[in-house]
């Protein structure tokens, strides 16, 4: 499973990073997002996958063995959320951006280093 | 008191302006106080045994504030301030009514200070800061007419030159201090032996002579001081011929000791002496302006100064500690009185001028006086100095041939500064000349009186001075016996013939000098040339570098940084990383690998999607992907997260991409699939990784904490929350904050517009 | 007594709270502001004057034990760092009661430049790797707002590409968060440290510390991660200019000292040897960029590029000396660099413009703003006896004793030609004749106070550079042995 979740994130960095290599705003944007996803599961995957338990103690009783790190699931939550709070952001500013260059054409914004 | 008197110089300047503007005629010659005060001062030293103070400035770095008079620094430091103070007062008359003759005397006293705690300094990080601030009042000073573009190019070029030569000279001082342990000079002087032996020696002296040769304009960094003649007359004869450029002199005289005496010294020296000597001499003979011959002269002089500390030894000592008192005499008191020409007269050009003796007796006398001492003619103290200068030549007939040559040049210039201005059919001037107020003759006529005396009673008058400065200099005890007269021997027969020739070539001036002028053309230009030229071609290579790089397109930023990532990771990688060794979980079971080629596909289509709305669902198969992934590995906490989060995702991008151009494709094919081989080597690098790390995988033993305690200690059952809200509360306290400005940020951006932009 | 740790987090966090019940209450929220930016540069002199008495301050926070919780720890680097925070935040919000419109002020200039400097202190302060990210993030997004305040178009486009790319280094900093753990199970940089020493994968580790590298490197804007910096800081106000130049790439630079002193010391010969090429790359491309600008923020914007080099290059040298200047030239450059965006827009009230060729004429009309950029612009040009030369003089010294002449001769030529770039904005703002009339436009004082303050400072680095030394020295040593801030941390000593 390690070799299948590492080539899936591989595959997901490619894309990320393809798609933020190209002109438009909005390819860059989802972009951003992929490359967000790849992180995660990055995260997820290294601190040691298995297929425990979810860890949740149960009522009365203490958690035997065999449960998955929740650590990471925690940073994971963090970062979750900071990335949406960011990438709202982003939109917003992409719908200024193109509002106010009149194109989502990045190639067109270089006013400001010429 | 070393300190004192060089720190006044400084508290002075601050209150310079106010000064000149609260008495705007008298504030000049009590300017000057100061400086003559100095003079008293230092001159009551003449004979004493040396001072030392040292104040700590970096005691851990062994940069002091140290000062240490002595003979040689006595020199220098009564050139700095007896002319420093004619100066002030000249400048007060020369700039009469300038609307910034108040910062110029403040940039005089500035300079003054620092020049003189550049001859005092005991530490060579004090002489180095010193050193520096001339240069930089050098700056302020040769740009003083700032509204010229020529004079900002001098300025520029002046302080780039030296600066260059400065820094080198600081990694030459910080070299000597790697072979010494000292950053006092005292300290480096006694290891003069340990440091010509050390492997470093050479590197040192080259770095120490570059700063000296820039700074005292030996060929080939000659250039910048005949440009500097854009300032102001005071200017010039302070800084551009008296002091400042004497400072390379100064540092060459003073590490003698410790430098000199070996092939390297004597080479270097000795040529670029020479050929600066000869160099300057028939460019001062070929040029017109008065201010141009005088600065070619003083290029001149600076070399026949190289020239004799290179040769060395007592003879040389000497010669270069009498050239140097006799120079600033007589160059201070020509530039001033070429100065007063200029001003009274309205032109500097010596075919309009002549006959001007009559309308200005006592600057014509004063230019006379200094012009003999300069031609080298008994009884003034120049030639005492041309005496010893070729005795120290006589070590080799090549050497002394340059030297007479250099003083029958010298000769005719000194006739075209003074006797062509002054004698000879009065020519009509652009002004109505006529004598120059005290202020402009005090300078050169009191100057040219020094030249006499010193001429006269060199014995009395000059020798403890020469002895005690000569000594520093050649590191041994040196006596100075001089005196106009030492009977007949070789270098009284060449001073003869030498003004016997230099006459014949002053006569013959009209006929030599038109010859000169392709010779003048390119010795002067030669390596001012290469100075623009380096310039322009850096600046070519600034605008190519910067356009390459900041050529301000993000997918090209882009790129460049993802290749700088995978370059630096994808090496390190490649240096050892051996194969992965053990896995904790190799089998995949159906259903999951399901999961991970729907992953996949949603990544692969997202990217391939021909509508902006087909992409983002494909985004959203990528987000479910990894929300079952999640739930398959025992985090559903995170699942329900990730699943609430894209959906909240999506329904933004939905309500965004309808505002936005619709989907076009517009790079080319090459570009893509160059992008997309970049994007696959990183991916693959981060796959690579992810391997690696798994299998050096060290026990997760904090989890093990937080499984036991969560409970325990931090009473909650779902220990992912338990870890958000109370383990690593801060990070949970940064996260609200991100979201909170993100919201502040969504708002202000959609609200807040420039008010000509109106909200479509 | 270690509750001076949390200090300069809860200030702004409380201004900026508090500023948010007041919202579109301009008046109150610039009261606010500025006496939080005070108290914050209060509790860094606190900090700083704590940490050399009693020695490296950490503080559990909730209670919970390292390397379980979250530990914030103060050594003397963090104690200057937060310490020139409070300075800056001080010096702009100030500044930026004249600078800043009433419109961004409205929109909420002064929290956002508070969060921000919560952000910066969180980094310098935390001892958690992922805590490092996610005050990065809070950093980040007031940055973000604060660059496209106003949003005008050049904002938007400079925005953008700074947005683009620093998003990259955060997800390039969050996977190697991750991979870290993964590899050493912890988050605690100290104890990190303990565990990475005896890691049986070392070229691993590297690789690690390369993605570190990365990201760091982008957001202190070394060669070649450097593009969104000259594309983005003369797009906004000056005062949001001059806090971004003075503090964002700087936390960068603590970032990529602190981890490569602490975390990934394995393999130095290669990691810093590299670190001093990268050094070296950076100078040279950052003060030819400058050399190529007409703009007068442009220029400086690409001088910051070059003297990250340099701070860089102390770290590349790993001395103690070398850290030493590394220390000194951040303090230093944090002053000057901000100051000179300050005095920009002075220029600009009294121009109306940025581009040198529309200036000219100030040397007459204004000496005092003549005398006002001659400090700070000598002084990063490294001109004696001002802060820079000394901050440059540690380094070259450093570079001698070990004998890396190549990065010595750069340094010094660099140094050279930043002269002659802070000589160029001298001849065209100040010699050069005034292209048009412009008429006598008053600049508010508090436009001038920050300016003149900073400019003193300068000089007193330089006449106190021994002191100054002294502090970066201890600073530089506790880098070098990272021993007693590792048990600080862990409170035992392994």
């Amino acid at each position: 499973m390690i070799y299948l979740l590492a080539v899936v994130i591989g595959g997901l960095y490619s894309a990320g990073f393809y798609m933020m290599a190209r002109r438009s705003l909005l390819k860059l944007v989802i972009g951003l997002a992929l490359l967000s996803h790849a992180t995660n599961l990055l995260i997820f995957t290294v601190s040691g996958v298995s297929r425990g338990r979810p860890p949740l103690i149960p009522d009365g009783q203490a958690l035997a063995g065999g449960v998955s790190d929740p650590l990471p699931q925690a940073l994971i939550l963090t970062a979750l959320v900071i990335s949406f709070g960011i990438l709202a952001f982003a939109l917003a500013l992409v719908l200024r951006t193109n509002e106010s260059v009149g194109t989502d054409d990045l190639d067109e914004m270089r006013t400001t280093e010429q | 008191m070393i300190h004192a008197a060089v720190l006044s110089g400084f508290v002075l300047a601050v209150f310079a302006p106010a000064i000149q503007r609260r008495w705007p005629k008298a504030g000049s010659w009590m300017l000057s106080l100061l400086p003559f005060g100095l003079a008293v001062l230092f001159a009551s030293h003449i004979g004493e045994e040396p001072v030392r103070e040292s104040t700590a400035w970096i005691p851990a770095l062994g940069a002091d504030l140290a000062f240490r008079l002595d003979g040689l620094g006595l020199v220098f430091a009564l050139i700095i301030s007896a002319v420093g103070a004619f100066v002030l007062i000249y400048a007060g008359g020369y700039l009469k009514g300038h609307r910034h003759l108040g910062r110029i005397q403040c940039f005089l006293l500035l300079f003054m200070a620092s020049m003189l705690g550049v001859v005092l300094a005991d530490n060579l990080v004090a002489l180095f800061v010193f050193w520096e601030l001339t240069s930089v009042t050098s700056y302020l000073l040769i740009g003083f007419d700032h509204e010229r573009e020529k004079s900002r190019a001098a300025a520029l070029q002046a302080l780039l030159v030296t600066g260059f030569g400065g820094v080198a000279m600081l990694a030459g001082a910080l070299l000597l201090q790697q072979i010494t342990g000292t950053l006092s000079i005292e300290g480096v002087l006694g290891q003069g032996e340990t440091i010509r032996a050390h492997a470093l020696y050479v590197p040192a002296l080259l770095l120490i002579l570059l700063g000296a040769f820039t700074k005292s304009a030996q060929f080939p960094f000659h250039f910048w001081l005949p440009n500097a003649m854009e300032a102001p007359t005071p200017v010039s004869a302070y800084l551009h011929s008296a002091t400042m450029v004497k400072a390379g002199i100064y540092l060459m005289a003073r590490l003698s000791p410790a430098l000199g005496g070996t092939d390297w010294w004597f080479g270097l020296l000795v040529t670029g002496g020479a050929v600066t000597m000869l160099a300057g001499a028939v460019l001062a003979f070929g040029k017109s302006d008065l201010k141009q011959i005088l600065a070619y002269s003083t290029v001149s002089a600076l070399g026949m100064l190289t020239f004799v500390l290179g040769i060395g030894g007592e003879a040389g000592a000497r010669a270069a500690v009498v050239l140097l008192i006799a120079h600033s005499l007589y160059k201070g008191a020509l530039f001033m009185a070429a100065g007063a020409v200029d001003h009274e007269a309205g032109t500097r050009m010596i075919e309009d001028l002549g006959g001007l003796r009559g309308a200005m007796p006592v600057t014509a006398a004063a230019a006379l006086g200094a012009a003999v001492s300069m031609a080298g003619l008994p009884p003034l103290f120049g030639f005492i100095a041309k005496e010893l200068f070729y005795e120290a030549a006589e070590v080799h007939p090549v050497l002394l041939a340059c030297a007479v040559a250099t003083g029958i040049l010298t000769v005719g210039a000194a006739g075209l500064v003074a006797i062509r201005p002054f004698f000879g059919r009065a020519v009509q001037t652009l002004k109505h000349a006529h004598e120059a107020p005290s202020s402009l003759w005090l300078g050169p006529a009191a100057l040219a009186a020094g030249g006499i005396v010193f001429g006269l009673f060199s014995g009395t008058a000059a020798g403890g001075l020469v002895a005690g400065a000569a000594s520093s200099v050649a590191g041994i005890p040196v006596t100075a016996e001089l005196g106009l007269l030492h009977g007949i021997n070789l270098t009284l027969l060449l001073s003869a013939f030498t003004a016997v020739a230099g006459v014949a070539l002053y006569a013959s001036a009209d006929r030599i000098r038109p010859l000169l002028r392709p010779v003048v053309g390119s010795l002067a230009w030669g390596p001012a040339g290469w100075y623009d030229a380096l310039l322009a071609s850096m600046m070519r290579f600034a605008t190519f570098q910067t356009r390459l790089l900041q050529n301000g397109l993000l997918p090209h930023y882009l790129r460049v940084t993802l290749g700088m990532a995978i370059l630096l990771i994808g090496v390190a990688l490649v240096r050892g990383t051996g194969p992965p060794q053990k896995n904790l979980l190799t089998d995949v079971r159906l259903h999951e690998a399901v999961v991970g080629i729907l992953i996949l596909a949603g990544a692969f289509s997202s990217v391939r999607a021909t509508s902006r709305l087909a992409a983002i669902t494909s985004l959203g198969v990528v987000a479910l992907g990894l929300a079952m992934t999640f739930v398959l590995f025992g985090a559903p906490d995170l699942a329900m997260t990730q699943f609430l989060v894209e959906t909240l995702t999506v329904i933004l991008l939905v309500l965004v991409i309808y505002k936005l151009p619709a989907y076009t494709q517009k790079s080319s094919d090459r570009t893509r699939l160059r992008d997309a081989i970049v994007s696959v080597i990183a991916g693959s690098l981060f796959t690579v990784l992810v391997l690696g790390v798994t299998s050096m995988q060290l026990a997760p033993e904090i989890s093990d904490y937080y499984i036991e305690n969560s409970e325990k200690l931090a009473h909650g059952r779902n220990i992912v929350n338990v870890i958000l809200v109370d383990f690593r509360g801060l990070d949970t306290l940064g996260e609200i904050t991100v979201l909170s400005i993100a919201a502040v940020g969504v708002y202000a951006l959609l609200k807040l517009r420039p008010h000509k932009e109106e909200p479509s | 007594m270690n509750g001076f740790v949390v200090l300069p987090l809860l200030i702004p966090l409380v201004s900026a709270a508090s500023s948010i019940l007041f919202w579109r209450r301009r008046m109150i929220q610039r009261w606010l502001g500025l006496s939080s930016s005070f108290l914050l540069l209060g509790s860094g002199l606190l900090l700083l004057y704590t940490i050399r008495e009693h020695g490296i301050q950490a503080m559990q926070v909730g209670g919970w034990p390292a390397p379980f919780g979250i530990t914030l720890v103060a050594d003397l680097f963090t104690g200057i760092m937060v310490t020139l925070a409070g300075l800056i935040g001080s010096a702009v919000a100030v500044y930026s009661v004249a600078n800043i419109d009433a419109r961004r002020e409205t929109f909420g200039f002064h929290p956002l430049l508070q969060v921000l400097l919560m952000g910066v202190s969180g980094a310098f302060l935390t001892g958690d790797i992922f805590n490092l990210y996610v005050w990065f993030e809070v950093m980040l997004i007031a940055s973000f707002v604060l660059l496209g305040l106003g949003g005008e178009r050049k904002q938007l486009e400079g925005g953008f590409k700074y947005v683009t790319l620093n998003l990259v280094s955060s997800a390039l900093f969050l996977a190697g968060v991750g991979l870290l753990y993964g590899a050493a199970g912890t988050l605690n940089m100290a104890d990190l440290a303990v565990k990475l020493r005896n890691a049986n994968e070392p070229a691993l580790v590297t690789a690690l510390a390369m993605i570190f590298l990365t990201a760091f490197g982008i957001k202190a804007a070394v060669f070649p991660l450097f593009f969104w910096l000259p594309a983005s800081y003369h797009t906004p106000p000056v005062a949001i200019s001059a806090v971004f130049a003075g503090l964002l790439t700087k936390v960068g630079v603590y970032a990529i000292i602190r981890v490569f002193t602490l975390v990934f010391v394995q393999d130095v010969a290669y990691t810093h040897g590299l670190i001093l090429g990268i050094s070296a790359l950076t100078m040279i491309t950052g003060v030819l960029g400058a050399a190529a600008q007409n703009d007068f923020r442009r220029i400086l914007s690409f001088h910051i590029v070059s003297q990250i080099g340099y701070m860089t290059m102390g770290l590349g040298l790993y001395t103690s000396i070398a850290l030493a200047g590394s220390v000194f030239y951040i303090v230093h450059h944090i002053i000057v660099k901000t100051n000179l965006f300050l005095i920009s827009g002075i220029v600009e009230r009294r121009t109306g413009s940025f581009q040198l060729k529309q200036m000219g004429g100030l040397y007459h009309a204004s000496p005092l703003l003549a005398l006002l950029f001659l400090i700070p612009a000598f002084s990063l040009a490294g001109i004696p006896p001002l802060s820079g030369f000394f901050a440059k003089f540690i380094l070259i010294r450093a570079g001698l004793e070990n004998e890396e002449y190549a990065i010595v001769a750069v340094a010094l030529m660099v140094g050279l030609l930043t002269l002659f770039s802070m000589t160029k904005i001298w001849a065209e703002a100040f010699w050069k004749p005034a292209p048009n009339e412009f008429g006598p436009r008053p600049v508010h004082r508090t436009m001038w106070a920050p300016a003149v303050a900073l400019a003193v400072l300068t000089i007193c680095i330089g006449f106190g550079a021994g002191p100054v030394y002294e502090l970066s020295e201890q600073t530089a040593r506790q880098l070098m042995d990272p021993t007693a801030y590792i048990q600080a941390v862990l409170g035992v000593s392994r």
